[in-house]
């Protein structure tokens, strides 16, 4: 019998959402990692990395197994290593690339993509599923295939921090969520619409980069904000702020907002496990009252995140998450989408802090910049991810291009750039 | 009323069972902000203060210097409940 690992509730979701954009046409929840190398890497020594990575974490060939409590089934025998492919330098190759599903019904759950510049450039895209694998838990799974003198640590259990409760405990603390969830149906959000039909159903995204002296400053502004150790905080204000002020551009007004905060449960000073997305969402509503200045709404998200937090909302939303793995995938995203009136939430917001710096050589070549991408599910269509790069700051805005032209997603960029710098 | 040193102890203890992971050497003089220490452990240690002393710790304690490490930080709460 081949052995056999379960998907954590994040991981369900993931899955969840990979199979809702596949049904609607894209390519899947995939996530990128792109590098950016000071030179040209071998592709030998890759192959070669990747297959010793591989067999040490075979995982990397799983399939999805089981329509509900679903498990990731094993490969028997010898592993692959992920595939490598190797492009010459065409415009806008890695937004391709992530419009290029992974078969993970087969087991392809990650891919490298090379882009071999000239002798002193290379570009590296690694292309996962998110359902296996969260963003830190990349960039360290990426940071060993790249340190050929590195050691692999275990793949530890996806599930290790999750105390095991009686049934009946569980049931009443996801129901908690549960509630929570019905009371922001009463002021259910609307997303944006997809307006532009006809385009191929593509995520796209660009990328805003802050020097050091502009990270500073967008640092002091947090704190002056947020308080100390706000700046995620910060960054969500201003980003939801902005999505307000879209809304009111496009003339789709919407009576809520909801905003999924990403938590990390990994404890702090531990990179692993590498493996199962080991975070969860502490659900936030925001009504348009909140949205008129970045300080209003930095304190209603403030205020809000302690009332979660004290009513045991953080916890309650893991139980809920878990107990969701009972059901079928296709049940399951449409008791997602009904619980919010249809949608998923407002926007996707990621703040993955500062790139792991085992990330700063890639097989000899030095890191010259990483790009983080992931990909975003119709409804809200619209997402963005904040990360530091040696310290400077960089948010990927994602968007689908149904629901936003090129132009208004450059527009929504500017303008929370500027918020970010001149509140 | 709890004293300093106790509070430290308490919190001390509830950082390496909910915040920080076993391998992580904390003492009362590690640095928080640098072993990891995030906005969301924050408000897990603000609600762990409200629990146990029955204080919350004002917006203008809150700050570098408090949160230096689990010495500074313990110093005060046991002010403040001193005041209090």
């Amino acid at each position: 019998m081949r052995p056999k690992w379960h998907l954590n509730g994040t991981d369900y979701l993931m899955l969840g959402f990979d199979h809702e954009l596949r049904r609607r046409g894209y390519a899947g929840n995939s996530c990128q990692i792109v590098l950016e190398l000071g030179a040209a890497i071998s592709v030998e020594t890759l192959q070669q990395r990747a297959t010793t990575v591989a067999a040490r974490y075979p995982i990397l060939n799983a399939r999805p197994s089981g329509w509900f409590c679903p498990r990731w089934k094993l490969p028997k025998g010898i592993v692959s290593a992920p595939r490598i492919r190797v492009h010459q330098d065409q415009p806008a190759l890695p937004q391709r690339i992530l419009n290029e599903p992974l078969a993970v019904q087969r087991g392809e759950l990650a891919r490298f993509d090379l882009i071999q510049r000239n002798e002193d450039r290379a570009t590296l895209v690694f292309t996962w599923a998110h359902a296996l694998l969260d963003g830190p838990g990349a960039e360290h799974l990426l940071a060993l295939i790249g340190r050929e003198d590195s050691l692999l640590p275990d793949a530890l259990p996806a599930l290790k921090h999750r105390a095991p409760r009686p049934l009946k405990e569980r049931f009443k603390l996801g129901w908690k969520s549960l509630r929570q969830i019905e009371q922001f149906a009463n002021v259910a959000p609307r997303s944006l619409a997809p307006r532009h039909l006809g385009v191929p159903a593509n995520v796209c995204y660009r990328v805003e980069k802050f020097s050091a002296e502009d990270t500073a400053r967008i640092r002091t502004n947090g704190s002056r904000i947020c308080g100390v150790l706000g700046g995620a905080q910060f960054h969500a204000a201003a980003a939801m702020v902005e999505l307000h002020r879209l809304h009111q551009r496009l003339g789709s007004p919407t009576p809520s907002y909801v905003l999924p905060l990403p938590v990390g449960l990994r404890s702090k000073g531990r990179l692993e496990p590498l493996f199962g997305n080991q975070v969860t969402m502490l659900m936030l509503q925001l009504l348009p009252e909140h949205l008129d200045s970045l300080q209003q709404t930095a304190a209603a998200l403030k205020a809000q995140t302690e009332r979660a937090m004290r009513a045991g909302l953080l916890e309650s939303g893991i139980v809920l998450s878990e107990l969701f793995r009972f059901l079928p995938l296709p049940i399951y995203m449409a008791i997602m989408k009904q619980g919010l009136r249809g949608e998923i939430c407002s926007l996707f917001f990621g703040d993955i802090a500062g790139v792991n710096p085992l990330l700063s050589r890639f097989l000899g070549a030095a890191v010259e910049d990483v790009t983080h991408v992931a990909a975003v599910t119709p409804s809200p269509g619209l997402g963005v991810v904040f990360y530091y790069f040696r310290g400077e700051l960089r948010i990927t805005i994602l968007h689908l291009a149904a629901v936003l032209s090129d132009a208004e997603a450059a527009e929504f960029a500017a303008k929370l750039r500027a918020s970010l710098l001149h509140v | 009323m709890v004293e300093a040193r106790e509070i430290e102890t308490q919190l001390l203890a509830f950082l390496r069972r909910e915040v920080f992971a076993p391998e992580v050497d904390l003492t009362p003089e590690t640095d928080l902000i640098g072993a990891g220490f995030d906005s969301m452990s924050l408000v897990r240690v603000l609600l762990f203060v409200e629990t146990s002393y029955g204080l919350w710790l004002p917006e203008k304690e809150i700050n570098t210097a408090t949160l230096q490490n689990v010495r500074t930080l313990a110093l005060v709460v046991c002010r403040l409940l001193h005041e209090a």
